[in-house]
């Protein structure tokens, strides 16, 4: 074996993912029959996860084109671009010297990486889910006592009720 | 994370591939010899991106299977030094934390690469094994009892790549050894942003408010 090049060019988790999709490769329980080998499946695994599983090839090259006035290390906007931070608090490891660099443009730069590359799911349900906590905090404490001891009066209805074996619902008095 | 290497390899393909295509028939025996591999200093081999060129096909004396020189690019991980990546956590002790990509486990962060302050808390029915807490606002941590900052696998955890290193290969092991590691990545968390990623998603949520 003789190696000739080592660094042929370095490829996004998108270009990976997309590369074992096209091969086949997916969530599906047909994977068997798909001629991938399981080591390759244990990267799909990962990558499908992570957050360049809804990217596409426009989007990277919109990310692509508009960064360049950043003047960002090609390392580093593989890694934005593997990782799609979302807040300072994650671009800022990403970046070496990202103060001295960029002072205020680094909250642009993190709203463009927000703006072109799409959200992962995982990150959508997390987002939503805390949304709805806090929606249903707000609604608690906008209710009246008189609201408060319906609701708590629909709720013991709800657990006085038993399911037959036909799966009726049965009141128990 | 990801590159492209370029490869050459002699490789004899058996006679039983022989009524595939060619450069099927190749591509499964390069799959069978590369696959899951680590090539020191190249790293661990991923999947065959493309053939690039197949020469040869000679068949030598005394011997049933033909003798290609292929030229592919092989699709190896091989994380650069300063690459953050997220992994979940394996394993975590005394030593420091033991994470996985779920294709590759060999990634250790040590002792002097968490954020500190730290302290270890081994678990009562096993004295190897615990969890690792950051205490960070002692202060406030005193007030209550379950500490904030802990790293107990529920988590993904971002690192950041500190060393990529590809250790010979032992002559002798002993018995009670861990098994040879070819690729070992050591990493680091002791920077903002970097740790269980739940810990910053909580300093966004305080900075949203503020």
């Amino acid at each position: 074996m003789k190696i000739k090049e080592a660094n042929a060019g370095a490829l996004t988790n998108f270009e990976v993912l997309d590369f074992l999709r096209s091969r086949g490769a997916s969530k599906d329980p047909t994977r068997v029959i798909v001629p991938i080998a399981p080591s390759e499946f244990k990267v799909y695994d990962y990558l499908v996860e992570s957050a360049t599983c809804n990217q596409t090839k426009e989007h990277i090259n919109e990310f692509l084109e508009r960064c360049k006035k950043y003047k960002l290390a090609k390392a580093e906007v593989l890694n934005i671009i593997n990782l799609r931070p979302s807040a300072l608090v994650e671009i800022d490891p990403i970046i070496e010297q990202s103060e001295k660099r960029f002072g205020d443009q680094l909250e642009e730069l993190v709203n463009l990486v927000v703006e072109v590359l799409p959200e992962p799911p995982t990150q959508k349900t997390a987002e939503e889910d805390s949304n709805k906590d806090k929606e249903e905090t707000t609604d608690e404490k906008n209710m009246d006592g008189n609201e408060t001891e319906t609701a708590n009066n629909e709720q013991i209805d709800e657990h006085e009720t038993e399911q037959t074996e036909d799966g009726e619902q049965m009141e128990v008095s | 994370m990801f590159y492209l290497s370029l490869i050459e390899h002699t490789l004899r393909l058996p006679p039983h591939l022989l009524h595939l295509p060619l450069d099927e028939a190749i591509k499964m025996e390069l799959e069978t010899l590369f696959l899951d591999k680590v090539i020191a200093k190249l790293g661990l081999c991923i999947s065959v991106y493309d053939i690039r060129s197949i020469k040869g096909g000679f068949i030598f004396p005394g011997d049933g299977a033909s003798t290609y020189t292929v030229e592919f690019r092989m699709i190896v991980f091989r994380p650069f030094v300063g690459e953050i990546i997220v992994a979940k956590l394996k394993e975590s002790d005394a030593n420091g934390l033991h994470l996985s990509l779920g294709f590759f486990d060999d990634i250790y962060i040590p002792v002097h690469l968490l954020p500190s302050p730290s302290r270890f808390e081994s678990y009562p029915n096993n004295r190897n094994q615990g969890r690792w807490i950051w205490d960070f606002g002692e202060a406030e941590e005193a007030q209550s009892e379950e500490p904030r900052f802990v790293i107990d696998g529920t988590d993904l955890i971002k690192f950041r790549v500190h060393s990529v290193i590809y250790p010979s290969i032992p002559l002798e092991q002993p018995e009670d050894s861990k098994p040879f590691a070819p690729m070992v990545i050591t990493g680091s968390i002791d920077y903002d942003g970097l740790g269980p990623v739940s810990w910053w998603e909580e300093a966004e949520m305080v900075q949203d408010e503020s």
